[in-house]
């Protein structure tokens, strides 16, 4: 093992040993251990449930592109993207069952339906989704060594492959609901000024769809600097990055008639309110303007496709990297600040000074996400090692 | 799909072809669309009959309280003095960690600079957005009309406190180890302490209105049937009642009295109607 493979394991293992510590004390203690208040009911951790949700969009979306608008010629990605899919949804599932009061009672929601809940699609949503993410991955893992010895399940597992358009479709419907679903769980609630428009769920998936597969081309080019080996043709990721890039632009222009319908022509006296608390005490104005529009939007959309930029893989592995920032600032700033603008419910009351209710994460919170990072980078460093990810032999047969 | 590049293509003439099997599709199509449409719009199965009744009649349709009675209070902001009693009681009495109470009280000051005291109990909606959020159905409105948790069912995600437009309801983010410092002056613990990790709230003290209605009682009107915050007010500011029933002492104070419920324009239809302090709000 050579001295840089040892230090990178060495440092999955203390992310590892933080999260695990700190999981078994939230587990033991409960959230209380958090910086989470009655105010500020949701943070971080949420943050990072929507965020690996939104990255892991390129599973759904790069499947759906080749096996069902046929477009063959990105078929080697799939394998990756599905797998990064799969990574993002594990590691979501993770951050919300540390994040829930009752990690016990993780499976009440399959049990005890409630159908006008947002939240409840979403659960089984993401459980079906994931489910279909196994399947759809299930012929790369019977390409284990392990499975030389069980030629019939292996052979099951590819039979598995001629499902791939129907899972597709089934993929495709279930991720367009609930990665704008998402975006709803806030758009939805009348009293929050600043969540309650329609244009909540259309930004989450608009976001989560040109940035996912970003994430898994940037992955590709990674892959590639570390092991030596070529992982997916460039034109391929150039494509994937310039495709990336107009989706970036179409996420800018439902964002510009967000700010002016809603923001600026719609503004109602609460939500005037409410973004004059987070102007005047948070940072809210520079995490939407730098974070979200400059870092997120402006520079990727300049090197996913200016030609000067995108053919170059540093340049596209920057531009994806800074978009998947503007995504997590974008589901920070949407969380968090509809959270610290105080709900504005007695008689009478004019438009009164109200202090933002305080909230940062505190040591244990960044522990967990650490820990789930930990997580994802080596479920991404085994996937690597011992799964062929990039075999270019695969024959589709349908 | 290749051979056609030349350019050469021979013209045809635009002929309609319409077999027997696309013409039964298209006609089968275009029937059942009618069919789904029509039972969308205005049958027994649409989503939207209740809304469209509403919006024709001007009524509430479709509300929760099913039942003969929807238990409502009546707080009355004028006399209410600030006290805080109604806070203890309660803390007392449903065991809640007084430093996160259910109850709150605020001293706020209206438009002629007056100041008046606020209280807020959970208003009890009839179309209550908590109910609507809950991924599991922990928390719903009874047939009395009364919103309760159902804490053994309660998975702690918190959405309903973030879609809660009232702030009316509590975490446990920890095991409480606390004693109680309004127990036993302001009242007895008539219920269990809710476990860590998941979400409390009001109750308008149903375990008193039930167990009450259970004997003849009548809540609002005897003690033991009505909820703590109720009967330790010294001034009478809060009245208890059945809204359905027109002779309630609920009822006669809405009849006759200016009332307003909290963010009407929400929709959301609650069971508690305050009277505003004489010198406006």
């Amino acid at each position: 093992m050579s001295p840089r493979v040892g230090a990178w394991l060495a440092f999955l293992a203390l992310t590892l040993v933080i999260g695990l510590t700190a999981a078994i004390l939230v587990f033991a203690r409960g959230l209380t251990l958090t910086n989470l208040t009655n105010g500020v009911p949701w943070g971080l951790w949420i943050t990072i449930d929507l965020s690996a949700i939104a990255l892991g969009a390129g599973a759904f979306t790069l499947s759906a592109v080749v096996y069902l608008f046929g477009l063959k010629r990105l078929q080697p990605i799939v394998r990756l993207a599905v797998f990064v899919g799969f990574i993002g949804y594990t590691t979501a599932l993770l951050t919300l069952v540390m994040d829930i009061g009752r990690p016990d009672r993780f499976w009440h929601p399959w049990v005890y339906w409630n159908i006008h809940s947002v939240l409840w699609e979403i659960t089984w949503c993401i459980t079906i989704y994931l489910m279909i993410l196994i399947v759809e991955f299930l012929p790369v893992i019977a390409e284990l060594k392990f499975f030389d010895r069980y030629p019939r399940l292996r052979h099951a597992a590819h039979r598995i492959h001629g499902a791939a358009p129907v899972l597709a479709v089934v993929g495709l419907l279930i991720s367009l609901l609930h990665q704008s679903s998402l975006g709803a769980t806030y758009g939805i609630l009348r009293s929050r000024p600043i969540w309650f428009k329609p244009s909540m769920p259309i930004m989450f998936i608009i976001s989560a769809v040109a940035v996912g597969p970003a994430v898994t081309m940037a992955a590709a080019h990674v892959i590639e600097w570390i092991t030596r080996k070529a992982t997916v043709p460039h034109d391929i990721l150039r494509l994937i990055a310039r495709t990336s890039g107009l989706g970036l632009l179409l996420y800018a222009y439902i964002k510009f008639w967000d700010l002016a319908a809603v923001s600026y022509y719609g503004r109602t006296p609460g939500s005037d309110q409410a973004l004059y608390i987070l102007r005047s005490f948070t940072p809210y104005g520079f995490g939407f303007w730098v974070g979200e529009i400059l870092i997120g939007i402006v520079i990727p959309v300049l090197l996913f496709l200016m030609p000067r930029f995108n053919k170059r893989p540093a340049y596209l592995v920057l531009g994806a990297a800074l978009a998947m920032v503007g995504v997590i600032f974008n589901r920070w700033n949407v969380t968090v600040s509809g959270l610290v603008v105080p709900l504005d419910y007695a008689p009478g009351v004019g438009p009164a000074l109200v202090l933002p209710q305080p909230y940062f994460p505190n040591l244990t919170e960044w522990a967990i996400v650490l820990g789930v990072v930990g997580y994802a980078l080596a479920l991404l460093t085994l996937g690597v090692r011992f799964l062929p990810l990039f075999t270019r032999t695969e024959e589709h047969k349908p | 799909m290749s051979g056609q590049k030349s350019g050469k293509k021979p013209r045809q003439k635009l002929k309609l072809e319409l077999t027997r099997r696309d013409f039964l599709t298209l006609a089968a199509t275009a029937a059942g669309s009618a069919v789904a449409a029509q039972a969308l719009t205005t049958g027994p199965l649409s989503p939207f009959s209740a809304l469209k009744q509403s919006q024709l009649t001007g009524e509430d349709v479709g509300g929760h309280a099913l039942g003969r009675r929807q238990w409502g209070m009546v707080i009355n902001l004028d006399t209410c003095i600030g006290c805080e009693y109604c806070q203890r009681a309660c803390s007392a009495t449903n065991d809640v960690a007084p430093d996160v109470p259910w109850n709150i009280v605020e001293e706020q000051q209206s438009v002629s600079g007056r100041s008046y005291f606020f209280t807020r109990p959970c208003l009890h909606c009839q179309h209550a957005p908590c109910v609507e959020v809950c991924p599991v159905q922990a928390t719903y409105v009874r047939d009395d009309g009364v919103v309760v948790m159902d804490y053994d069912r309660c998975i702690g995600c918190r959405y309903c406190m973030v879609a809660c437009p009232y702030d009316a309801r509590r975490f446990n983010w920890g095991e409480r180890d606390d004693s109680n410092a309004f127990v036993p002056t302001w009242g007895i613990p008539e219920v269990e302490r809710r476990p860590r990790g998941v979400v409390e709230k009001c109750t308008f003290c149903i375990h008193r209105i039930d167990s009450g209605l259970a004997v003849g009682l009548v809540p609002g009107v005897d003690p033991e049937a009505t909820p703590a915050c109720v009967n330790i007010c010294p001034v009478g500011a809060r009245t208890f009642g059945d809204l359905q029933d027109p002779d309630s002492a609920v009822s006669r104070l809405i009849e006759n009295q200016a009332t307003l419920r909290l963010r009407e324009e929400l929709g959301t239809r609650s069971s508690v109607y305050y009277i505003p302090p004489k010198e406006g709000l």
